[in-house]
């Protein structure tokens, strides 16, 4: 069963263990600049409000109605990243294997959506190793960053891969992991004082005429240096019996307050606001787990300066200048480090 | 009230084992209180501070903000908002659900529908 409880998606499979949960949360965070250099992990500014879609059906195109699920605001050109909880809190949480999609793409194989795990296909991650996924996986510890653009303007990676604005959004399938390995792992846990898996341990402009509902797609933005992680319990690790599913549709947010009457948040910072203030970014790397390669697909889609570049067109404002000083290296265990900074629930 | 005094002192001083952020006064200074007045409280000398000190204590100390409001015996605003809306209903409901084991709890919470895509 998936719930929505504040701003978070919480996965939960009482009929594997009681303790099988894993929670998503989308934050908000400072787009980079797509100059060809690599960035630092940026930080996260808060979460995006999530809503259930059905809550809204007479304000919503009948496809959202249809998919259901939940929808959140973000603006034209809005960076974001994905934050994954297995309870760290609760000293390792509960492992879970989740596909990542951005519309229907896969967001580390850059492959069509599919339900299965395939351990071939290497196409998924897995919590508590991998706190947060910032974007589309295009080589070995880099990643291009979730930056949301109109659907349909062909910014999107789904537009340029399919050549069709078709989904839009994100979707997730989360696995739990089967209960004997679970409590094979805990009493692993409980005999070893070194807690790995604490590793995962872990705003407007309104609008006065109405018009269409505008969905928004993910589009790859600047470089950044992450690792993703590969899975390290192996595939039969996974109850692939019990799963659970959610498509998160991103509405453009200066419609959010006609769909929702709610106000959205507010645009965030440019990063090189961010940084000439003298707040910190991060880096996150553990060293002692093998990471995934990137996927050819996702390497080969044009960015959105790029592409805007190539439309002629004035999409993005100016990054102006950006030289991360004050980056914070953190590791598995120390997810809880940065609480003091300007980032809700990571780094 | 030394019920969430002493639960505050536990979760912050286990996490001040391994972590010398969770020392007393720096959280006093992160969620922006005098750190005589957070010892007091983890004492149990003075009443629990407000919901909001109440939820930046819970937010930095990784803790469930419903929980610690619980012990400091408050309720949400939030809460408070949704149930006097419809009072008879919620406290209907709440009292049909006292006993009612974890599991079936989950039964009534609100699932998010999954469609067609």
């Amino acid at each position: 069963m998936i719930t929505l409880e504040g701003n978070h998606l919480t996965f939960r499979f009482p009929e594997v263990h009681e303790s099988a949960k894993s929670v998503l949360q989308f934050q908000r965070t400072l787009r980079i600049p797509d100059n060809g250099k690599h960035y630092p992990l940026p930080p996260g500014l808060g979460a995006f409000p999530l809503r259930h879609v059905e809550d809204f059906t007479d304000r919503v195109p009948k496809g959202w109605r249809e998919r259901a699920g939940v929808m959140m605001p973000l603006y034209q050109a809005e960076a974001m990243w994905i934050s994954f909880d297995a309870g760290w809190r609760s000293r390792g949480g509960y492992p879970c294997a989740i596909k990542v999609a951005a519309g229907k793409i896969n967001a580390i194989s850059g492959k069509p959506w599919t339900p299965e795990l395939d351990g071939s296909e290497r196409d998924y991650i897995v919590v508590p190793e991998q706190p947060w996924l910032d974007g589309f996986c295009i080589a070995k510890d880099v990643i291009r960053q979730f930056v949301a653009m109109p659907l349909g303007s062909g910014y999107s990676v789904e537009e340029q891969i399919t050549g069709k604005p078709e989904h839009g959004g994100l979707q997730f399938i989360v696995y739990p992991m089967l209960r004997e390995r679970y409590e094979a792992l805990l009493q692993q846990r409980e005999r070893s004082s070194d807690h790995w898996a604490v590793a995962g341990a872990s705003s407007l402009v309104l609008r006065c005429a109405a018009e269409p509902v505008r969905a928004m797609g993910l589009a790859a933005g600047g470089r950044m240096r992450q690792q993703i992680y590969a899975d390290p319990h192996g595939l039969d690790a996974w109850d692939q019996s019990s799963s659970n599913r959610c498509f998160v549709t991103l509405v453009d947010a200066v419609q959010w307050r006609e769909i929702t009457g709610e106000a959205p948040p507010t645009k965030p910072p440019t990063a090189a606001d961010y940084t000439k203030a003298g707040l910190p970014w991060f880096d996150y790397y553990a060293a002692d787990l093998e990471t995934l390669g990137g996927a050819q697909a996702l390497a080969l889609a044009k960015s959105v300066a790029e592409m805007a570049e190539e439309k002629g067109e004035q999409v993005l404002g100016p990054d102006g200048e950006v030289n991360p000083d004050t980056i914070i290296n953190i590791g598995p265990g120390e997810i809880s480090l940065p609480k003091a900074l300007p980032r809700e629930s990571k780094r | 009230m030394t019920g969430f005094g002493d639960y505050v002192r536990m979760a912050r001083s286990t996490r001040a084992e391994t972590d010398v952020r969770f020392s007393l006064r720096q959280v006093a200074q992160r969620i922006g209180v005098e750190p005589a007045y957070l010892s007091k409280i983890e004492r149990g000398l003075v009443a629990p501070p407000s919901e909001a000190t109440i939820i930046r204590l819970a937010t930095d100390l990784g803790e469930d903000p419903d929980v610690l409001l619980a012990l400091a015996g408050k309720v949400g605003s939030d809460l408070q908002a949704i149930i006097l809306r419809r009072p008879k209903e919620f406290a209907e409901l709440i009292r049909q659900l006292k006993n009612a084991p974890d599991h079936a709890l989950l039964k009534v919470v609100r699932e998010v529908r999954d469609g067609n895509w």
